[in-house]
């Protein structure tokens, strides 16, 4: 920081003055082709440095984008398995405010017994509900149509509802849930 | 005055010729018609977005607990909230009428053959752009039909063949709709899409710029009347007016139909009529035909069809020289795509 640099601006150009401004040293002719293969090698170096650069910064920003985790989901208790008769229904509240009807169709006691199944339609995600007039599920987004057991009827959707996992341990049921919703 | 001007010569190194002589393109006569200048009313309109659009983000908090109070504060409290966000909406739909309409003219004239190929793709860039600017700005106002819309349309990316799921992840920041996904969508909407917009318009112009605009012949033209008129004023005048007349339009349109609130989304339920806005009528229709893979495979096929037209218009003359083709598939898609449309807006499912 000794020197002091005044800013000029440089002489308009004059054809007559095209030798090297005064200060610079004309260089030494090297050997050409030694410094061909050093400029073809520090062009590349500066190539692979860029490239290593920018695309480090992009897989970076890429990753930060993609989202961090799957919506986490977690085992709730239900009840004990012996409080739904088969043939009946419960009727069960999620974390995220969604309601489930929890039916049990067995007797063995195991989770085979049960179906609980979810409101989303397969098709594209909207919520079906049951039209009891038609006993049927029905899906406004695109007309989609489910039996009382989930399976398709009608409409784009081609796969059955689909159901929340279930699970007894010692003779209490659980179900496998999101733990988060929006709100 | 001269001093300033004298000052200002020296830092800017410009001469006025040459900026006169950069600007004052020749404009072929048929642009007096104005159903050529459509192309030039949507980058109006996108104009009248960023300002409304930068004011309205001045109250617009995007989170799924914020956003719907901060939309219904911009229309029921904030003093002209009302007018700016009706101005925001119709001009948004303005906009996309605009841009279709525009394509309409440039396909029915045949102005993307040879050498024009590649800006009917950048056109067909602008289009999906605006297209999605719509998409996300619809959905940022978090009532039922923006989150059911949402929804629908994250899920149908994800039946994209390969990048499906990370198409829909990297959208909704998810595997659903969760608490990151308005502000994505706002970040997509207010930044990501305007700036390539942007971008976009600067290749479409500048090609625009050096190949010219089709000269066309029109059978009321004088054998010796001159061909040209100035862009500069004359074009920029007829720009401007209609600049004059799109901004009394938008503010009637505004005051007598203001954008109004729908009731707040709500996850657990799906409302019994549902709708996405006019534009995506078509697609839903489509959606409502066909299986889902049918659906979205057709639908992106159609829209690769569109995007390589050109070419294939081209392998169509040189095969069937003074082929028409194009202008029978043109009205056939036409036909179509209103027919669709109509149909859906007139049935509740
Ligand atoms: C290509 C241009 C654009 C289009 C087509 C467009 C379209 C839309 C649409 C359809 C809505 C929903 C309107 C409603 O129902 O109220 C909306 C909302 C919004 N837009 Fe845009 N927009 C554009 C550019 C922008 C820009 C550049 C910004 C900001 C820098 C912006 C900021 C917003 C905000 C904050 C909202 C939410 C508030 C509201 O809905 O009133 N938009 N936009
Ligand atoms: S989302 Fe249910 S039928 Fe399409």
């Amino acid at each position: 920081m000794s020197e002091e640099v005044t800013p000029t601006t440089p002489p308009p150009a004059d054809p007559s003055q095209d030798g090297p401004a005064p200060g610079c040293h004309a260089e030494t002719p090297a050997d050409p082709e030694r410094r061909g293969f050093l400029g073809s090698l520090s062009s590349l170096a500066m190539a692979g440095g860029l490239a290593a650069g920018y695309g480090t910064f992009g897989c970076f920003a890429a990753r930060y984008l993609y989202p961090a985790h799957a919506a986490a989901t977690g085992w709730m208790f239900v009840c004990e398995v012996g409080r739904i008769a088969p043939g009946e229904a419960l009727a069960y509240k999620l974390p995220d405010g969604a309601k489930v009807v929890i039916a049990r169709q067995g007797s063995s006691g195991a989770a085979e017994d049960f179906v609980a199944l979810s409101s989303v339609c397969p098709h594209l995600g909207c919520q079906v509900h049951w039209e009891g007039q038609n006993s049927r599920f029905f899906c406004p987004c695109h007309n989609g149509t489910f039996d009382p057991s989930g399976n398709p009827t009608g409409g784009p959707p081609k796969e059955p509802l689909p159901r929340y996992p279930l699970k007894v341990e010692d003779g209490l049921l659980f179900i496998e849930v999101p733990l988060e919703g929006l709100a | 005055m001269s001093m300033l001007i004298g000052w200002l010569k020296e830092r800017i190194p410009v001469s006025g010729d040459r900026l006169r002589e950069m600007t004052n393109e020749p404009v072929p006569n048929h642009l007096r018609r104005w159903w050529f200048c459509l192309g030039g009313t949507p980058a109006y309109l996108f104009v009248v977005q960023v300002v409304t659009g930068i004011l309205l983000a001045f109250y617009y908090q995007p989170s799924s607990r914020t956003a719907y109070e901060s939309v219904r504060y911009i229309t029921e409290e904030a003093a002209f909230g009302w007018y700016l966000r009706g101005v925001h909406k119709w001009a948004a739909t303005l906009m996309i009428a605009a841009v279709i309409l525009h394509q309409m003219r440039v396909y029915f004239t045949g102005a993307y053959r040879k050498p024009r190929e590649i800006n009917w793709m950048v056109g067909m860039c602008l289009l999906v752009c605006t297209l999605m600017t719509g998409f996300t700005g619809y959905s940022l106002v978090f009532e039922q039909l923006s989150y059911w819309g949402a929804t629908v349309g994250a899920n149908i990316t994800e039946n994209v063949p390969v990048f499906g799921t990370l198409m829909k992840r990297m959208l909704l920041g998810g595997d659903t709709y969760n608490a990151n996904t308005l502000s994505r969508f706002f970040i997509l909407h207010a930044a990501v899409l305007p700036v390539t917009i942007v971008l976009l318009l600067g290749v479409h112009i500048t090609l625009i710029r050096l190949q010219g605009v089709t000269e066309l012949e029109f059978e009321d033209q004088e054998p010796g009347e001159q061909k040209h008129f100035n862009f500069f004023p004359d074009h920029f005048l007829t720009e401007l007016m209609i600049g004059l007349v799109l901004m009394i339009l938008l503010s009637v349109l505004a005051t007598a139909l203001p954008a109004e609130m729908g009731p707040k989304a709500d996850p657990m339920s799906t409302p019994e009529v549902i709708k996405p806005e006019w534009f995506f009528y078509v697609t839903f229709r489509w959606l409502k035909l066909f299986s889902e893979t049918t659906a979205i495979l057709s639908m992106g096929f159609i829209a690769f069809l569109m995007f390589i037209w050109p070419l294939v218009d081209g392998a169509i003359r040189k095969r069937w020289k003074g082929s028409e083709a194009s202008v029978w598939v043109g009205l056939f898609a036409v036909i179509a795509i209103v027919g669709l449309t109509v149909w859906e807006a007139f049935v509740a499912h």
